[in-house]
């Protein structure tokens, strides 16, 4: 397999030094393979988040490295690292993050307001994007207004936005039901078929583990077989 | 190059400032709040300055009095032999003057001169007699040249009737008696409170109506040669003179802006205490009190913001903010003191003095204050803004895959 992503021997301490230092991740190697859903399992505060925001570049490790196709990322600048995030990296965030007093289309317009794109094309951008999940009749509707699934579906437009090569979601079933968790499924597998997209997920759903192509549990900090 | 982004972006930061209304009208009605208090009483201070350079353009370089057992006394006659002989003295010339009541709480202040002396003097200087009329001469009696000002009070309270050169007007002197004297010329100054407050006659008439005895005068205004430095000039009155008390233009000034600089303390306090609350306000609500924009932070930072565009994106949410309240700010300061006199404010930042300014308040507005009145609305703002949202942008975003 190629890896697209790699983390070798990464460790992520908090607090460190202080009487409540956390070691959230010892020493993980991992691959990611490239056009694969990847998906990490255990219990909740195994580390699973925190290995994602090492992969995602939203936080360096305290050890180890992190590499984007065989360069090393995580000593770089942070203009640089937030470049690879904002041309590379879609993001499906555990809590969502949506803006409740924005609309569905201004949220997922958001990621590319902070480029050369005109603000009209980003909206229309987004309305593609809306209307590819079945959102077309949510398009205006102020994210505060809608159900959790289709705050789950803006989400999940929003991750789509740049066109990411790589999609990381947190615990992406954990606001919906069975159902729903299977339509996210079939979509994400869709685009990794599709498009190649790299996806790695966190998640303790046995729905969402099994229907990955490579499973990681998680431990402690560590990952066990 | 960029262009669309940065527009993007203040789009964006226009959008919040609608979004969060609540937070946007409690940080504006603060500002204007504390810039209309500032620009107000900034306006009056102004004026004041103004009027005060004025009347010290046009007023003698020095004055000399006597001390009598620490009390002003009347000075002697004979003094201005001594004070004209003293080296750098061009002029030296008695006044007699004081103020009198013109009912409804108005003072007027009268002032008798030397005629043919002050004469050499008025018209060199700011102070210009009007045409048609004249100024005194040394045998006028009972006769007066007032300041343009005092005659539009009088047309104001006595309608109908036409005041002018030729006019009578009488004035109740100290011993009750009434005397009538004549209105020979019209002065007009660029100092409003000289035009509005300000007789002049001669000495005899005007120690009559003050009630001064025969050989002496009330002070005696001075001129120094040119170029001659008024501090030593000084320095030679005091050492020669025992009685002597000389102030200098300077001083004169300062002892009127004495009264103003009290008051206008206890206005820049309730201003930096209104400031305070506007800063406080903002640094709580919007950035980096508030766990909402800390999120926002961090998300845009995930999304793939830079820092600086999450700077620009607050700076301009910031400046929006304050310009909005610096504008109805000092809109509402000119309303209130130009359209309206500033009520209450006046009174109390000019006290006293306030009684002697017949024709109203001194105000000026210039572009240095208007622009400090911005400055000082805006700076504060945005460095109470945009610091917090600085320390937040430089943390790592991973907060945001955290449910917190
Ligand atoms: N910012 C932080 N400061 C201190 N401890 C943290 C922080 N973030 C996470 N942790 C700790 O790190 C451990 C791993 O957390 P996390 O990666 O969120 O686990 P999971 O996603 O598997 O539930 C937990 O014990 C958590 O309390
Ligand atoms: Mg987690």
């Amino acid at each position: 397999m190629t890896a697209i992503i790699r983390a070798e021997s990464v460790w992520k301490i908090y607090g460190q030094g202080s009487p409540r230092e956390v070691n959230a991740v010892k020493d993980v190697s991992i691959d990611i393979a490239q056009g694969e859903v990847t998906a990490l399992g255990g219990p909740s505060g195994s580390g699973k988040t925190t290995i994602l925001s090492l992969l995602g570049l939203l936080t360096k490790p305290t050890k180890g490295s992190v590499y984007l196709e065989e360069r090393e990322l995580s000593s770089l600048s942070e203009v640089y690292r937030t470049k690879v995030r904002r041309e590379r990296i879609g993001f499906i965030f555990q809590a969502q993050y949506l803006i409740p007093q924005l609309t569905s289309v201004e949220n997922v317009a958001l990621p590319k307001l902070c480029t050369d794109m005109s603000r009209d094309d980003a909206e229309n951008l987004a309305k593609e994007r809306l209307t590819a999940l079945g959102m077309e009749n949510r398009l205006d509707f102020r994210v505060a207004e809608l159900s959790g699934g289709e705050q789950q579906r803006v989400s999940i437009a929003r991750s789509l936005m740049n066109s990411p090569d790589i999609l990381i979601a947190d615990e992406p079933s954990s606001s919906i039901d069975e159902a729903l968790t299977k339509d996210l499924l079939a979509t994400l597998r869709g685009m990794s078929e599709e498009n190649g997209l790299t996806v790695i997920v966190a998640s303790h759903d046995p729905t969402v583990l099994n229907w990955s192509d490579r499973i990681y549990h998680m431990q402690d900090g560590s990952l066990v077989e | 190059m960029g262009l669309r982004k940065h527009s993007n972006l203040v789009s964006y930061a226009l959008g919040n400032v609608l979004k969060y209304r609540t937070r946007s009208l409690a940080i504006v009605t603060a500002l204007i709040l504390s810039t209309f208090l500032l620009g107000s009483a900034e306006f009056i201070r102004e004026g004041v300055m103004t009027d005060l350079n004025a009347s010290a353009d046009e007023g003698p370089d020095l004055i000399v009095q006597k001390l009598w057992g620490g009390r002003q006394a009347p000075v002697p006659l004979e003094w201005k032999e001594n004070l004209s002989a003293i080296h750098g003295v061009r002029l030296a010339t008695p006044r007699v003057w004081g103020y009198i009541d013109v009912g409804g709480g108005g003072l007027l202040t009268v002032m008798g001169v030397n005629a043919s002396e002050y004469g050499t003097i008025v018209g060199t200087t700011g102070t210009e007699i009007m045409e048609e009329g004249r100024f005194l001469n040394d045998t006028d009696r009972y006769r007066m040249v007032v300041g343009e000002g005092i005659l539009d009070i009088m047309r104001a309270s006595f309608a109908g009737v036409s005041v002018g050169i030729g006019s009578a007007l009488s004035l109740i002197a100290q011993n009750g008696s009434l005397i009538e004297f004549e209105i020979i010329g019209v002065f007009s100054s660029n100092s409003r409170i000289y035009s509005n407050d300000l007789i002049l006659t001669d000495l005899d008439s005007a120690r009559q109506v003050l009630g001064l005895e025969g050989a002496s005068c009330t002070d005696y205004a001075l001129w120094a040669e040119y170029g001659e430095d008024l501090n030593s000039v000084a320095f030679r009155i005091d050492t020669q003179i025992a009685d002597a008390r000389v102030l200098t233009r300077d001083a004169l000034s300062d002892a009127m802006l004495v009264t103003y600089g009290n008051r206008a303390g206890v206005v820049a306090l309730l201003w930096v205490v209104l400031l305070m609350t506007v800063i406080l306000l903002s640094f709580t609500v919007s950035t980096s009190g508030s766990d909402e924009a800390r999120r926002e932070v961090g998300l845009l930072k995930a999304l793939g913001y830079d820092t600086v565009d999450v700077l620009e994106i607050r700076m301009f949410e910031s400046l929006t903010l304050g310009m909005l309240g610096a504008s109805l700010g000092v809109s509402s300061a000119i309303v209130f003191d130009f359209i309206l006199g500033a009520p209450i404010l006046s009174g109390y930042l000019l006290g006293w003095s306030f009684l002697l300014l017949n024709g109203g308040l001194p105000l000026a507005i210039s572009a240095p204050t208007i622009f400090t009145l911005y400055v000082v609305a805006i700076v504060p703002l945005l460095v109470a803004t945009v610091v917090p949202a600085w320390r937040n942008a430089i943390t790592e975003p991973d907060v945001v895959l955290r449910g917190v």
